[in-house]
């Protein structure tokens, strides 16, 4: 490989590089801002768990965007069916619901209970709205401290609706990164798939250099001598630090002499 | 009690142009009543609502176009037989017909809403009941269309308003049907009439203990949820006074509040 198309390759995998970096960098803190706004308001709704769904897809199913709370992690991207329980009807209706006693009804949060052990005893569910489409679902779960929990009250409902607004702003911009993001994905894989025969190639000459092939068989050596044992390891350390000393004074002397 | 006084042929019937209402529809069971549940289906095995479910259909969407075919899914959200238990609680004996447009998938929501509606009234149940609306404002002209089309055929749609602060359709239409919002009243015969706002009536709606998926129960709020009362109140109005016109139905109701709200002063008097 030429000089020229060495310089090509190292810049389209800057690219790449920097494409991958960049497509991370735009959704990563809105999903972080999305999680603490959850915190705020949960506390604010005296709530112990909260959670965002958004659309997956046109069928109308859910995916779990968000969460905190005990079972945040078993959550996250957890899929709804379209339609189901509460939180496929708040969807599909675009109107919020509380639920006095959920953890009873035999659909998607008696499922989820069981998967993550936890106990839903208390829902309230509202629409996230953007320019008039409903692209998510805004839950808060139980109340902080101990069972049973007081259902949510109409007021807490009015309030949700206002903490609903702040939500869907991220998750619409969320939304929008997203595609931002797929769309950096595409082109990573473009670019991916043409680079993929020139990173082959340049790898291919490397190994036929008579120079690599050399330090392919010291490493292949130093590694079978690492792998018999401690004593072999530190022997070995020894004699090749030994070996870097005697260099650096050839090196030196070398210089020296001139 | 004072008789119900003139009657006229109307084109769908014999309508009385005049009528006083006594008590005795508290009485009634809402016998003979058709009630159309527009809605994410109805669980036809609940023990509340077996064998009261007359007709189950739900939309399917068939070359751009939404149809309506049989259907055994009964309901995946709840909120539908959430909606038929409370109405058959107040009114035990009236029929249902599902009409479901949520949760069937693939269809926008407020094309298959539109088209259950028309289906409704295209079969002139006597009464539906939709706890449902849409903000979207493309829908705001064909909806009204439907609601005058409903109004003349003699439907009684009663709508929930939107739980949220901004209006949707229809609950904010006045003339062609009725409008329910949420209270935290528990008696269904207790229901209010605020005469003169965008939502006329108001009936209980928080921490209802109504009929659940699976065979059980929950407690609900929401509009939603106020909106089967009023319905179920109709129903027994309905099996009373058989030819009450929506807009007769619509008095009765304000006259009934209004005895209501005289009651409560006479009870706080007492105090």
């Amino acid at each position: 490989m030429s000089e020229t198309a060495e310089s090509n390759l190292e810049k389209k995998l800057r690219n790449l590089i920097e494409t991958i970096d960049v497509a991370n960098a735009l959704t990563e803190p809105l999903t972080a801002s999305i999680e603490n706004l959850l915190r705020v308001t949960a506390s604010e709704m005296n709530s112990e768990e909260a959670s965002v769904l958004i659309r997956e897809g046109d069928k109308g199913d859910l995916r779990f965007l968000s969460a905190i709370g005990k079972v945040a992690d078993q959550l996250k991207n957890l899929r709804v069916p379209a339609g189901k329980g509460i939180a496929g009807f708040v969807f599909s209706s675009g109107q919020p619901m509380a639920v006095a006693d959920a953890g009873e009804e035999e659909t998607f949060y008696a499922e989820v209970d069981k998967q993550t052990g936890y106990s839903t005893q208390t829902i309230l569910a509202t629409p996230l709205r953007h320019n008039g489409e409903v692209i998510g679902v805004l839950e808060y779960i139980n109340r902080i401290g101990e069972p049973p929990y007081e259902a949510f009250t109409p007021n807490e409902m009015d309030k949700a609706a206002l903490f609903a607004e702040a939500v869907a702003s991220l998750v619409n911009a969320y939304e929008l990164a997203k595609l931002f993001r797929e769309l950096g994905d595409k082109m990573v894989e473009d670019e991916k798939i043409a680079i993929y025969s020139e990173v082959r190639e340049w790898l291919g000459n490397l190994r036929s250099a008579a120079e690599h092939r050399e330090m392919l068989d010291l490493a292949i050596l130093i590694r079978e001598i690492a792998s018999r044992g401690e004593a072999e390891r530190e022997l070995c350390r020894e004699l090749l630090e030994a070996i870097v000393k005697f260099s650096d004074s050839k090196n030196e002397t070398s210089f020296l002499s001139y | 009690m004072t008789a119900v006084t003139g009657y006229e042929q109307g084109k769908f019937g014999t309508i009385s142009t005049y009528f006083q209402i006594d008590d005795s529809w508290k009485q009634r069971t809402g016998k003979g009543v058709s009630v159309a549940i527009i809605d994410s289906g109805i669980d036809l095995t609940h023990p509340d609502l077996q064998g009261k479910v007359l007709e189950s259909v739900e939309a399917r969407n068939e070359n751009k176009r939404v149809v309506f075919v049989p259907s055994d899914v009964g309901d995946t959200a709840g909120h539908g037989t959430a909606c038929a238990g409370i109405i058959a609680r107040i009114a035990p004996d009236a029929h249902f017909h599902s009409i479901r447009v949520l949760g069937a998938g693939g269809l926008g929501d407020g094309q298959s809403f539109l088209a259950g509606l028309e289906y409704a009234i295209k079969k002139r149940y006597r009464l539906i009941n939709l706890s449902l609306g849409t903000t979207k404002p493309q829908f705001f002209a064909p909806l009204h269309d439907l609601l005058d089309r409903a109004y003349q055929a003699g439907c009684i749609v009663v709508a929930a308003a939107n739980n949220l602060p901004q209006p949707s359709f229809p609950s904010v239409f006045s003339s062609s049907l009725i409008s329910v919002s949420k209270s935290e009243e528990t008696d269904p015969f207790h229901f209010g009439f605020r005469y003169g706002e965008v939502i006329e009536l108001t009936a209980p709606g928080v921490n209802v203990r109504t009929a659940w998926l699976g065979g059980g129960y929950k407690s609900l709020t929401g509009n939603s949820f106020a909106c089967p009362h009023i319905v179920g109140i109709i129903a027994l109005l309905l099996e009373t006074y058989p030819n009450l016109t929506p807009f007769q139905v619509k008095s009765a109701l304000y006259a009934i509040a209004a005895e209501n709200v005289q009651e409560d002063q006479s009870t706080s008097g007492e105090k």
